[in-house]
């Protein structure tokens, strides 16, 4: 803009730079509303400041985080006592890959949910297509969106492992920066493939009417894929034998970084991200951090680009969901219209389609009990393609070998360790903790049907406990076919996993019960935005933890092992009766104050 | 019969006072308009006849039910449709018609006849066995009227029910409205249409930041008009509101 543009083109340039300035600005404006309204900033502000509600909550927030500093400080440890193993090997860098990797491959396994269902289900949508908006800024602030969403993820995995080996390490400055841009930098290229993969698919594929299939099946297929390559990379490392092998560990271990290499083989950005952060303001520091910064941000370009062109195309008409009309005749009236059910036959059978004809109910619910156990099996069996599952010879991979090793323990510890294992699969879910906010908007229908709270608690406490129950019979079929736990000690596990399973499943139900979440407009915010989730688990972790100390007394009282499983099974029927008493008293008191 | 006694509502800690020692009944046979600018609380007194805000201060019977001591009693007899028709997305129509029937207890030939019935009149019977997520907010609005009307309640407390509503169906709408309070039963709707109110309503309410600054026939609210004779609920409307 220099002195040849004085005359009119000089007005232009002008009128250009201007309208640079304001369509920046226009972004940041709809990214900013996008993220007040996403996480309903406007309303804690409001809930907290001007109504003064929910204050409670906030110190039962941190009271809960600090029911984890002890599982923390767990994780904290392991990554240190890694870190001393690796050091003189030289693999330690492996560690901040294995984190770098694991976050990214989160993203990239469950990013295509989120991004079909932000760029093309939310229901803002139809308020920001009319605006004076671009289809690439409308994309980028939804994009700015679920990267933001994607930081909180990431930094559950990431964090505890760059800070303890930044700290462990004694690391400089150059560490620090490296890793905080690192971070920012993080979610954007696994985010970015996902979108680029799902906007062009949404463009030539017609799958408006099969969404929910499509959102389903995509998020299984990448799972698979992520396991597929998993079994994959595994396979590589462990053929040619165990002599073949000894030696490949050895030259493994030899070669300063070669595990590093090999897991970054996989995912290149974790490699330069580790690079970067462990280089410091080395020039290979310096040279990772710009290959990954220069990439996420021409991902990030190329995806906002091809959003001006195909995005629209793939929106519009997209919210038209036309059924097939069919007028039914009147027999097929009258065999569908039904003779009445009990009113918790009905709640629970509306709960149940709810939940299994949503794709992130779904996938945060019954298919996580499934899934679970079976992510379990294959990392445990193919980590190392050796023996595996009741494999000869070699005795298995390590994980396989420690559980083995587990399972010719002392009869009470195997059938402890498969009680707990069991709970796990079977709580780790969010049906429970999201069986209130699930009904969002549409609770007002159980405020005024004539159904007693207690009844409709009891229909939902029934819906959540299948689930359990469904992920005990899993962890049951796993223990007994993979580990080799024999009948007796399965029946023995399964019975204390199912009564401990009334009690985290009431637990889960009542912290959703005391704040459920019901203002949203996508359902993914009920389940995986959901802070009573993420409590739940927290409870969870805490009663466990109750439950080891209690047994560790047991032990220590020198009962005999059916003797002290009787005591414990015993204590986990009462309290799992009095809670679902508790539970149901506290439906009739809650459902009328929800306002 | 719907009987407010006393009834107040607040909200912000005291700050806003919604609704403000509102005394009201409703008789047994009788249409009730409620009407009032935006804000003036309405919707507010609706949701707490209906059960979904509890009151601050007074009290609401429906047929003699307290609805804070008795609430499965009063919701037994009573059905709400919202200013906003939000249903299960995942049901199909009759899924959803079916879950009414079921925690409503209405027996299977009622249910028969009547699912029939209005899915006919609000054209809704091509549609039914699809998911509510795939209908417009007019056929969602009748899905949750014929849901409304299943049971046959006593009493039907609805938040601008026309809104949303094509003529045909309006219409038919309208008549049901004198159907149901010719069998002696009780309907209380709120609405900004002035006209549907001055010609369906046997008694008409007008509320105004939170007060009920008005209620009667046509007949009593022109007498209570101390203007110039002939007006309209319009002009009445405006009047009592303006202060």
């Amino acid at each position: 803009m220099s002195g040849g543009a004085q005359g009119s083109g000089g007005g232009g340039g002008h009128a250009g730079w201007h309208g640079g300035v304001s369509r920046a600005r226009t972004i940041g404006t709809v990214i900013r509303v996008g993220v007040r309204s996403n996480f309903g900033l406007a309303i804690i502000k409001h809930r907290l400041f001007k109504e003064k509600k929910d204050r409670w909550l906030a110190w039962l927030i941190a009271v809960s985080f600090l029911g984890v500093v002890p599982l923390l400080y767990g994780v904290v440890l392991t990554i240190q006592n890694l870190y001393d193993i690796l050091k003189p090997m030289g693999q330690e860098r492996a560690l901040l890959s294995l984190g770098f990797l694991a976050g990214q491959f989160l993203i990239l396994m469950f990013g295509i949910y989120y991004v079909i269902s932000a760029f093309y289900f939310s229901r803002d949508l139809e308020l920001l297509i009319p605006l004076p908006l671009r289809p690439s800024e409308v994309m980028a602030s939804k994009f700015a969106i679920i990267v933001i969403n994607e930081y909180l993820t990431v930094a559950a995995i990431v964090l505890p492992v760059v800070v303890t080996l930044g700290v462990v390490s004694k690391a400089g400055v150059g560490f620090w920066v490296n890793a905080a841009l690192v971070y920012l930098a993080l979610p954007v290229i696994p985010l970015a493939i996902v979108s680029i993969v799902v906007v062009a698919m949404m463009r030539f594929v017609n799958v408006s009417r099969k969404k929910d299939a499509l959102i389903l099946v995509g998020s299984i297929m990448l799972i698979v894929l992520a396991l597929g390559v998993q079994i994959v990379l595994g396979k590589t490392a462990g053929s040619g034998g165990p002599e073949a092998s000894a030696a490949a560990v050895a030259k493994f271990f030899t070669s300063p970084d070669s595990l590093l290499n090999r897991l970054g083989a996989f995912f290149p950005p974790g490699i330069w991200a580790t690079k970067a952060v462990a280089g410091g303001f080395t020039g290979a520091g310096l040279a990772n951090l710009a290959l990954l910064w220069g990439v996420s941000l021409a991902l990030a370009v190329g995806m906002v680009a091809l959003a001006e062109a195909l995005f629209y195309r793939g929106v519009v008409g997209l919210s038209e969901t036309t059924g097939k009309k069919r007028r039914l005749t009147r027999d097929e009236m009258a065999r569908r219209v039904k003779s009445g059910r009990r009113a918790v036959a009905a709640v629970f059978g509306r709960e149940w389609k709810i939940m299994n004809r949503t794709p992130i109910f779904l996938l945060n619910g019954t298919l996580v009990v499934v899934l679970f156990p079976a992510i379990f099996v294959l990392m445990a069996t193919i980590d190392t393609g050796g023996g595996g599952a009741g494999g000869s010879g070699g005795g298995g991979s390590d994980p396989m070998v420690l559980l083995k090793a587990i399972v010719s323990a002392n009869p009470l510890i195997v059938i402890l360790a498969t009680a707990l294992f069991m709970t796990i699969c079977g709580s780790i879910n969010g049906t429970a903790s999201s069986t209130f906010s699930r009904e969002g908007p549409q609770f007002w229908i159980s405020r005024v049907i004539p159904v007693a709270p207690r009844e409709q608690a009891a229909a939902k406490f029934l819906h959540s406990y299948l689930v359990a129950a469904l992920g005990v019979v899993t962890a049951g079929a796993v223990a007994a076919i993979f580990m080799h736990v024999k009948a007796a000690q399965l029946a023995a596990a399964a019975g204390l996993a199912l009564v401990a399973g009334v009690l985290l499943t009431v637990v889960g139900m009542a912290i959703d019960l005391a704040r459920p979440l019901l203002d949203w407009t996508n359902p993914q915010k009920a389940i995986k935005q959901n802070l009573n989730v993420l409590l739940a688990m927290l409870a969870d972790i805490g009663i466990l933890t109750i439950v080891f100390f209690g047994v560790k007394a047991l032990v220590k009282a020198k009962l005999g092992a059916g003797a002290a499983l009787a005591v414990l099974f015993a204590a986990l029927a009462v309290l799992s009766a009095a809670s679902y008493a508790a539970l149901l008293k506290f439906a009739d008191k809650r459902y009328p104050a929800i306002e | 019969m719907i009987e407010l006694a006393h009834v107040s509502k607040s909200y912000n800690r005291g700050k806003v006072k919604a609704v403000d020692d509102l005394t009201l009944t409703v008789r047994p046979g009788e249409i009730f308009g409620f009407l009032g600018p935006n804000g003036a609380g309405k919707t507010t007194t609706i949701k707490m006849i209906v059960g979904l805000l509890r009151p601050d201060a007074g009290t609401i019977a429906v047929e003699g039910h307290d609805v804070g001591k008795e609430p499965l009693k009063a919701k037994q007899v009573t059905t709400y449709v919202p200013d906003f028709p939000a249903v299960y997305e995942r049901l199909t129509g009759l899924e959803y018609l079916n879950f009414i029937g079921d925690v409503y207890g209405v027996p299977k030939a009622d249910r028969l006849e009547r699912i029939q019935k209005w899915l006919e009149i609000f054209e809704l019977a091509a549609a039914v066995t699809n998911p509510i997520q795939s209908y417009s907010h007019g056929m969602k609005q009748k899905i949750v009227l014929t849901a409304a009307l299943l049971p046959a309640p006593r009493v039907m407390v609805l938040d601008e029910p026309l809104v949303g509503l094509d003529p045909r169906a309006a219409h038919q709408l309208k008549e049901m409205f004198r159907e149901h309070c010719d069998a002696g039963k009780t309907l209380f709707f709120s609405t900004h249409i002035m006209e549907v109110a001055e010609k369906l309503c046997d008694r008409i309410g007008i509320i105004h930041r939170g007060k009920l600054v008005a209620c009667g026939t046509m007949a009593e609210l022109k007498a209570m008009d101390r203007t110039e004779g002939g007006q309209s609920l319009e002009e009445i409307f405006l009047e009592v509101t303006e202060k």
